[in-house]
C-alpha cells in the first residue's frame, strides 16, 4: 500500500486530508510541523509527502530540503494557501507564498498546489506522481 | 532752439556791424573832406583876392579836378567866385552840412574861413557823398550775404548734428526707457556715423541682451522649478497611491491566504459528507449548494490574489497581442447584449510582449464589463484599441512604472457615465465599486491592476463624470523584439 505523510499546521486540513486519502486507499500518517514530519518520515518512511509551505519552526521549504537529503525517491507535493503571510499590517517585506512555492520546487518538490483544491485534483496529482 | 537764437541775433548783428562800418566810413569821409578843404584853403591864403581873381578860380577848378570836390566856391564880402567847372545855377545850392548825408542832396557841404591878406573870405566846398553811400550798400550787402551764408552753415551744421548726434541720442533714450519699462525684445541699433554714439549703442545693446539672457534664464529656472515641483507632487501622489494599493494587496493577500486555509477543509469535508450520505438524502442538495458557494468563494479568493500578486510569472510567453485581443473581443461580443456598440481598432503590426494570454483576456473582459455597466443607462459605445507607442521621457518621469521606450498599449474607452475624482483614485482597490450593492464584486479593476503589475506594465485611468472613462494598459515591448525591430529598421533609416 502506498504510504503518504501529510504535514500541515492546520488540524482541520490534516484530518480532512487523512480521510480523503484513506478513502482513496492510501496508508496515511500526519504531522503538525516540519520537525515532527521528518521524525515520522524517519520512523515510518513514506512514498509521498504532502506538506504545507508556511509552517512554524521548520517551514515547507526547509522540510523539502531535509527530505531530499535522505529520501531521494520520496515524491513531494507542496501545498500553499496562496497570497502572502503578513496579513494584518502593511509590511513591504511581506513574502508572497508563490515565492515559497518556487523555492520549494528548487529544493526538490515534485509538484506545488494552491489551496483550495478539490478532492479529484489532489487524487489525480497523486496518481500521476506515483505512476511516473 | 539754436536756430531760433541765431535767427533773433541776425538783425542785431547786422545793425551793429553795419552801423560800425558806416560810422568808420563816414568819419573817413569827413576827415578826408576836412583835410582836403584845409589843403585847398592853405593854397588860397596867400593870394590877393581883390586884384587877381584868376588864380583863385584856378585853385577852385583844381579842387574840382582833383576829383574830390563837386562844388568849390569862395565868398568874399558880397563877391562870390566859383569854379569855372560849375554851372552858374549850381552856385546857390550851398547849404552847410553838419553831418554826413544831411539835406538828402547827396553832397556834403562845408565852409572854411580863408585869409586873403588882412581880409577874411569863406571857402565853400561840396563833396560827393554817393561813392561813400554806395560803399555803404556794398558793406551792407556783404554783411547780409555773410550772415545768410552763416545761417545756411548753421542750418547745415545743426541738421548734421541732429542726424548724427541728437536724433540717435533721443532714440537711444527712448529705447532705454522702453527697456527699463520691460520691453526688452527689440535690438538696439544706430545709423549714426559717430563712433561715440555707436559705442554707446553697442554698450546699451550689450546690457539689453544680457538683461534678456538673465530674464530668460530666470524664467527657465522658474519654469524648471515649477515643473520639478509638479513632477514631485505627481510622483508623491503616485507613490501614495501605489503604496496604498500595495498595502491593500498585502492585506488582501494575507486575508486570501487565511481564507484559502479555511476553504480547503470546507470543500473537502463537504465532498466527503456528500459521499457519506445515502442516495436521495434531502441533505445532498444542500451540501451541493455548500460546494457551489465554496467554489464561488474560491473564485473570489483567486481574484483577490491576482490583485495582490506583484511578481512576474516566469511562465509568461513571448506573444503578439493582436490575436489574443481579437479572440477576447469575439468572446466579449458574445457576452454583451447586441445593443452595445463595441468598436475595435486593432493594429496588426505590433511587436511582441511577454505575457500570459489568459490573463490579458481576463483583463480585457473585466475592462469591457466595466464599460458595459457604465453604458447601461446611456447611449454610447465602447472602443477597444491596440497599438504600439513610444513612451517619452516626460511621461516616464510621471509614471515610475514606465520607462522611456516602446510599449504596446491596449486601450478601452467608453462614453458611459464616468467616475468622479475620488472614485478614480480608489478604482483599483479591491471591493471598491460604484455599482449598487449586490451588483459586481468591486474586484474587476483590482484584478486588472494585479495583472498589469505582474506584467511589469502600467495602467492609466482617466475619467470624467458624464463623459466616460478611458483605460490605457501599457505593456513593455519584449527586449528581444525591440532588438529585432531595430535590426529591421536600421537599413531603412
Amino acid at each position: 500500500m502506498i504510504k503518504i505523510l501529510v504535514i500541515d499546521d492546520e488540524e482541520d486540513i490534516r484530518v480532512v486530508l487523512r480521510q480523503v486519502l484513506e478513502r482513496a486507499g492510501y496508508d496515511v500518517s500526519v504531522a503538525p510541523d516540519g520537525k515532527k514530519g521528518l521524525e515520522v518520515l524517519a520512523e515510518q518512511g513514506a512514498d509521498l509527502v504532502i506538506t504545507d509551505v508556511i509552517m512554524p519552526g521548520i517551514d515547507g521549504v526547509a522540510t523539502v530540503q531535509k527530505i531530499r537529503e535522505k529520501f531521494l525517491n520520496t515524491r513531494i507535493i507542496v501545498i500553499s494557501g496562496g497570497g502572502n503571510v503578513a496579513p494584518l499590517e502593511y509590511e513591504p517585506g511581506a513574502i508572497a507564498t508563490n515565492a515559497y512555492l518556487a523555492s520549494a520546487e528548487n529544493a526538490g518538490a515534485d509538484r506545488t498546489m494552491t489551496k483550495p483544491f478539490n478532492r479529484q485534483e489532489l487524487l489525480d496529482a497523486i496518481k500521476e506522481l506515483m505512476t511516473e | 532752439m539754436l536756430l531760433l537764437i541765431h535767427a533773433a541775433l541776425m538783425p542785431v548783428l547786422f545793425f551793429t556791424v553795419a552801423t560800425a562800418v558806416e560810422r568808420n566810413l563816414t568819419n573817413a569821409f569827413l576827415d578826408d573832406a576836412r583835410h582836403y578843404a584845409r589843403v585847398i584853403a592853405d593854397g588860397l591864403e596867400t593870394m590877393y583876392f581883390e586884384t587877381r581873381r584868376e588864380p583863385v578860380m584856378e585853385r577852385l577848378d583844381s579842387a574840382i579836378l582833383g576829383g574830390r570836390s563837386v562844388y568849390a566856391v569862395v565868398v568874399y564880402r558880397d563877391t562870390v567866385v566859383a569854379s569855372s567847372l560849375m554851372d552858374s545855377n549850381e552856385i546857390d545850392r550851398f547849404q552847410e552840412d553838419f553831418e554826413f548825408g544831411e539835406h538828402g542832396d547827396d553832397i556834403y557841404y562845408l565852409s572854411l574861413p580863408v585869409g586873403f591878406e588882412s581880409r577874411t573870405g569863406i571857402l565853400r566846398l561840396g563833396f560827393d557823398e554817393i561813392p561813400t553811400t554806395e560803399h555803404f550798400e556794398i558793406v551792407r550787402s556783404t554783411i547780409v550775404y555773410s550772415l545768410v551764408a552763416y545761417m545756411l552753415l548753421v542750418l547745415l551744421a545743426s541738421g548734421y548734428l541732429s542726424s548724427t548726434v541728437v536724433r540717435p541720442l533721443k532714440w537711444l533714450q527712448h529705447a532705454s526707457r522702453a527697456v527699463s519699462s520691460g520691453e526688452v525684445d527689440k535690438e538696439l541699433r544706430t545709423k549714426s556715423s559717430l563712433i561715440e554714439i555707436q559705442d554707446l549703442t553697442a554698450d546699451l545693446e550689450k546690457m539689453r541682451s544680457n538683461l534678456v539672457g538673465i530674464n530668460a534664464q530666470l524664467q527657465r529656472e522658474i519654469a524648471d522649478r515649477e515643473l520639478a515641483e509638479s513632477e514631485r507632487r505627481n510622483l508623491e501622489r503616485y507613490l501614495r497611491h501605489a503604496q496604498r494599493l500595495d498595502s491593500l494587496g498585502t492585506l488582501a493577500g494575507g486575508v486570501a491566504h487565511e481564507f484559502n486555509n479555511v476553504l480547503q477543509p470546507l470543500l473537502l469535508y463537504t465532498d466527503l459528507a456528500l459521499e457519506d450520505l445515502p442516495d436521495g438524502s434531502p441533505a445532498v442538495q444542500k451540501l451541493n449548494r455548500v460546494l457551489e458557494l465554496a467554489n464561488r468563494a474560491t473564485g473570489l479568493s483567486q481574484q483577490i490574489l491576482t490583485f495582490g500578486r506583484q511578481e512576474k510569472d516566469a511562465e509568461f510567453e513571448l506573444l503578439n497581442l493582436t490575436p489574443v485581443v481579437e479572440e477576447a473581443l469575439t468572446m466579449i461580443r458574445a457576452l454583451l447584449p447586441a445593443t452595445i456598440d463595441l468598436r475595435a481598432d486593432i493594429r496588426q503590426d505590433i511587436g511582441n510582449v511577454r505575457c500570459d494570454s489568459a490573463q490579458i483576456k481576463q483583463l480585457l473582459v473585466n475592462l469591457c464589463n466595466n464599460s458595459f455597466r457604465a453604458l447601461s443607462s446611456t447611449q454610447g459605445h465602447i472602443l477597444v484599441s491596440l497599438k504600439e507607442v513610444i513612451v517619452p521621457r516626460k511621461m516616464a518621469n510621471e509614471h515610475p512604472n514606465l520607462r522611456a521606450g516602446e510599449y504596446v498599449v491596449l486601450q478601452v474607452v467608453d462614453t458611459g457615465v464616468g467616475m468622479d475624482k475620488k472614485s478614480v483614485e480608489r478604482a483599483f482597490e479591491p471591493f471598491f465599486t460604484t455599482q449598487a450593492i449586490g451588483q459586481g464584486t468591486g474586484l474587476g479593476l483590482s484584478v486588472v491592476h494585479g495583472i498589469v503589475v505582474s506584467h511589469d506594465g502600467e495602467i492609466i485611468l482617466e475619467s470624467e463624470p458624464g463623459k466616460g472613462t478611458q483605460v490605457r494598459i501599457y505593456l513593455p515591448l519584449a527586449d528581444e523584439d525591440i532588438q529585432e525591430h531595430n535590426g529591421k529598421r536600421d537599413p531603412d533609416d
